[in-house]
This record gives structure tokens, sequence and C-alpha cells, in this order.
């Protein structure tokens, strides 16, 4: 059954052999990183909210402004992830004599985002919650403001649902990272031990950091 | 002399001989004895005095009526009107009722003994002493200050200044708002210048006078002495003083985190220390309440609260609950400010739980994802 692009969440070896068969494109993996910006500008809302009310009358301007900024650097985070996964991944593929072009690394890597949208839908309904549990006491100076925010920050990181939020960014980066072995097995002409490694090696220290920083042990 | 005269000389001698009775006049009877019973009266007391005569004569000696009379100490009951004859080397005991109805001092009423046949009459004034100095009673053991609900030992000395022996001597606490083991207490005789204590666990529930009211007997007359403790609630200078330190405020999700130490500055012990956030915040897990145990005098100990507060509120009570050795609990108070910050709690984790649906849903996607990466190894 061929239900297009979306196969590669479940048939992710079939579906990059397919690709190999067609010139690189990077339409719907640019597609994809466009909606998980657009995810991650709608996740800043609620923090964006937050940061408005800390505000005095005066300075809504300023708030306004950090909103868009905040939205903005989201949106482009979608393309950051991209870049950064698809390069990393073409260097670390380096070491095991990958071949293939950086284009072909990056078309698969953008597919292999795909869950992340998933799982960034699931973090913002997880934000939303746990950002509009708070309230916000009237602040009349920038040191009640600094005050807040530490506090704010020691809130949020103790947070059962921050917590469970990062539970699920770590669990859709697995099934991110599962695509990605069968993408560099393809784009890369690695085996599949060495694709493993091109990918489980930069994946595992950074989902080992997640969980670190999710404990509290930083 | 003619035989005649001396015929009705010798006739008249014999008559006279015949007629003169052998109880000759009160030179014979002498009163032996006297005994009053109790020794020494108070003011209005009865008593019984005991007067014994005896005839050291050598005839039979007849006593028409015996009495009492006097002053100050009267005579309650009736005299003898009819005693009788006493041979010689008897004796007779009479026994009148008196009361002490004059003032204090010693007096002197009257034993009248009337003769027959012109005899004439024996009057022996008696000594009776009468004191009115009653037992003293004072505290010689209480607590520097009384609190509500906490037992105190209360020593209650009584004393007995007068010259003759007290019996059945009792103390009896009497009055309202306390309680009190034992409800009274028994010393029994005293005797002069001697003493005898008798301790209370005395429980006020409300400041008020606590009389201890000594009751003893002065032969079968009752007595009372009362002896007024007030009792005013104060701060008993050893009394355990629970003061809490260092402390450190830490939101959390869904509320606040209070991390403090708790020392014992007074010189009790304090039991059973328990510490818990007071209203308006409502306490959360894991710490709701943090049970110290006994806290000796200058002892530390570190505890640790969570609880939830509104958005409103920039103070909280600890309190901190502790019982002394009686078990008599108290509390003390220590406002903490919050700082600026004010954590609302989180909808679905009230508690400060984990949030159950949240785990649900991590189940189900990791349930999915685990899936989805099987069937894609699978299919290659």
């Amino acid at each position: 059954m061929d239900t297009g692009f979306l196969r590669v969440l479940l048939d992710p070896g079939r579906f990059f052999e397919a690709r190999m068969q067609e010139e690189p494109s990077l339409k719907v993996p640019a597609l994809i990183a466009i909606v998980i910006g657009l995810i991650g500008a709608v996740s800043t809302i609620p923090m964006t909210d937050l940061t408005m009310a800390m505000l005095p009358a005066e300075m809504q301007g300023l708030g306004l402004l950090m909103t868009v900024i905040s939205a903005g650097v989201a949106f482009i985070g979608g393309f950051l992830a991209w870049a950064i996964y698809g390069v990393v991944f073409h260097i670390v593929s380096l070491i095991f004599k990958g071949q293939g072009s950086l284009e072909r690394t990056m078309e698969f890597t953008g597919y292999g985002l795909l869950p992340q949208i998933f799982g960034g839908i699931i973090g913002t309904y997880f934000s939303y919650r746990l950002l509009s549990g708070l309230s916000i006491p009237s602040m009349t100076s920038p040191e009640q403001m600094v005050e807040f925010s530490e506090n704010l920050v020691a809130v949020l990181t103790t947070s059962p649902l921050a917590q469970i939020a990062g539970l699920v960014s770590i669990l859709f980066l697995v099934w991110s990272a599962n695509i990605w072995i069968f993408g560099m097995k393809h784009a890369r002409g690695l085996s599949t031990r060495d694709a493993v490694l091109t990918v489980g090696i930069p994946m595992g220290l950074y989902i080992l950091y997640m969980l670190i920083t999710l404990t509290g042990w930083l | 002399m003619k035989p005649l005269n001396v015929l009705i000389i010798s006739l008249l001698c014999a008559a006279m001989a015949f007629t003169v009775p052998a109880s000759a006049g009160p030179a014979d009877i002498a009163v032996v004895s006297s005994s009053l019973d109790p020794s020494v009266l108070m003011k209005g007391d009865t008593g019984t005095l005991t007067v014994t005569i005896q005839n050291t004569g050598a005839e039979t000696v007849a006593i028409r009526s015996a009495r009492l009379y006097g002053s100050g100490v009267v005579p309650l009951s009736e005299p003898y009107p009819s005693v009788g004859e006493i041979g010689t080397g008897n004796s007779k005991t009479f026994t009148f009722s008196v009361r002490a109805d004059g003032g204090e001092g010693t007096f002197y009423p009257t034993f009248v003994l009337d003769f027959r046949d012109g005899g004439g009459s024996l009057r022996y004034p008696v000594p009776i002493q009468v004191v009115d100095t009653p037992l003293s009673a004072s505290v010689i053991q209480k607590p520097d200050a009384f609190a509500e609900s906490r037992t105190a030992d209360i020593t209650v000395r009584v004393g007995n200044p007068r010259p003759n022996a007290a019996s059945g001597v009792q103390v009896i606490p009497q009055g309202s708002g306390f309680t009190v083991t034992p409800t009274g207490g028994f010393i029994g005789a005293l005797a002069p210048d001697a003493s005898g204590t008798v301790t209370f666990n005395l429980t006020p529930t409300a400041e008020t006078d606590v009389t201890f009211q000594v009751v003893w007997r002065n032969g079968i007359n009752t007595h009372t002495a009362d002896l007024v403790l007030p009792v005013a609630f104060g701060e008993d200078k050893k009394q355990a003083d629970p003061v809490i330190t260092n402390v450190e405020v830490t939101p959390i999700a869904g509320g606040y985190r209070i991390v403090g130490d708790v020392m014992n500055a007074g010189l009790e012990s304090a039991r059973s220390v328990i510490i818990s956030p007071g209203a308006p915040a409502t306490a959360i897990d894991p710490f709701r309440v943090y049970v110290v145990g006994t806290l000796d005098p200058d002892d530390i100990s570190s505890f640790e609260v969570t609880f939830r507060a509104d958005a409103n509120t920039t103070e909280i009570p600890v309190v901190v609950e502790y019982r002394d050795n009686d078990g008599n609990r108290y509390t003390a108070s220590t406002p903490i400010g919050l700082g600026g910050m004010t954590a609302a709690p989180i909808e679905g984790s009230e508690d400060g739980g984990f949030p159950v649906a949240g785990l649900l849903v991590v189940v189900l996607v990791a349930l999915g994802v685990a899936g989805a990466i099987y069937y894609s190894w699978k299919r290659a």
C-alpha cells in the first residue's frame, strides 16, 4: 500500500529504497520542517502570554516584539534542527566511509523529522497545560521579575507535566532516529551496523543529555 | 457530884455519840483529778469535763448534789441532783458537757459538791483553756506558671500550732475550672507543732482560684481553714521553645517546598514534635507533615514540608506542635514569607502527585513508537 511520504513512519526501509530511485528533492522535507516550525511557534504562545502578564502596561509593546521574535526563532528552529541533524549524520557517516551527497542526506533526514510533528503537537498541549496552570502575581520592579523568572524555572523543571512532555519528546526522537537509521543506510550506502552507529552515537548522547536534564541531575 | 448528875451527863454523852453522823464534813472529800476532752477548746467547742473526787476520811460521807457553773465555759449537761454516800477510800467521777462560749483564755468553771445534813459544800474551780488558733496551711511547691490543660504538682503542708493534737486532718481542693488528683488528701492526727504534706496533680482548664480546705477535728468539733491558691496562666520559664531557623522556600510544581531547621531553645524537652504548614496553605504530598519526634533542650533537627497556596498568598505560618512530659499539647507558629512568585496548582496534579492522564499518554506513545519501530524492522 503506497501512502506517499507517510509510509516513512512505518516502513522507512522500503520508502528510502524507493526514494533512492529518484532524484533528491527537498520539497517534502522542507514542508515537514515548516510544519514543525509552525508548531514550535504556536507552542511559544503560552509562554509569551506569561511574559506579557509579567510586564507592566507601559512595556506591553516590548512584549509584543518579544512574541514576534520568539515565534520567529521557534519557526526557524524547525529548519535549524533539520540542518543540524543532517550535517551531523553526514559527518559521522564519513567515519564509516559513507558515500552519497549531502543533499540526499538532508532529504532523508528531513523525512525522519516527521514524527517530531506529532511530538510537537503533544508537547505544545502539555506546555499549554503547564503554563496555563500558573498564576502571575503583580510585579512592579525588575527585581521581582527576576525572582519570578528564577522561580518559574524551578517550577517548570520540577513539574510532572514537564517531565511527561520531556519523556514524550524522547520517545518521538527515538522514532525519528529509527527512520534516520534506514535513511543513512540508503543515503550514505552504509551497512545496517554502521547506520545504527552513525545515528545512534549522536542521538544516544543527545537523548542521554535530555534524560539527565529531565531528572534534574544537572 | 451527885450520882444523878453523873448519870444525866453520861446519858447525854451516849446520846451525842449516837446522833453525830460519821460523815462529819467536806474536809474528808477531795477532788483528786479533773480532765477535759479535748484538752484545749476552741471558741464554740463542746468538750467533756470529768471530775473525780475521793473520800480520804475514815467515815462515809453523804453528798446531796454535784453541779458545775461558771461563765466563759458553760455547762451543757444537767447537774447531779442526788449523789449519795461515798465510803471511806472510795472515789466518784462526775462528767459534764461544757461549751466555750467566751473568748480565748483560761476559764475556771466551779465544781460544787453539796453535803447533806448541813455539812456545807465543796467548791473546786476547774481550769479550762480556750485557744482559737487554727491549723496553718501553706503551699510549699507549685510551678512557676500555670498553663491551660497542663498538669501541675501542688504540695500543701499543714502544720499544727495549737497546744493540743488535731485529729482527722484532711485537705480538700475546692473550686471550679480545674481537675485534681487526688480529690482529697488525708493526713490524720497531727501532734502539737507537727506537720504533714499532701501533693495534688492539678490541671486547670481556666484561670481560677483553687481553695484548699483543711478540715480537722478538735475532740468532737469539726473545724476548717481555707488556703486559696490563685491560678493565673503565664509562660513557664522552663518550657520547651521550638524555634524555626535557616528557612529556604522553593517553588515546586503545584506549590512550594519549605526546608529549614527547628531547634529547642527551651529548658525542657519537646516531645512528639510535628511540623506542618498552616492555613491558608494546603499541605500536599510528599511532605504534608514532618515528624521530628523528641527535641531535647538545645537539640536541632531539619524539616521539610510541601504545600499549595493561593496566588495572593505572600506569607504562611509554619506550625510546630509538640507535647510536654505530661502529654499536654502546645503549638507554636512561625510566619514564613513566600517571596514574589506564586505558583497556582496545576490541573490534574492538585495534590502535587504525578498526573495519571499524562502517564497514560506516555505509555500509549511508547507502545505506538515501539510498534512502529518493530514493524519497520520487520518489513526491512
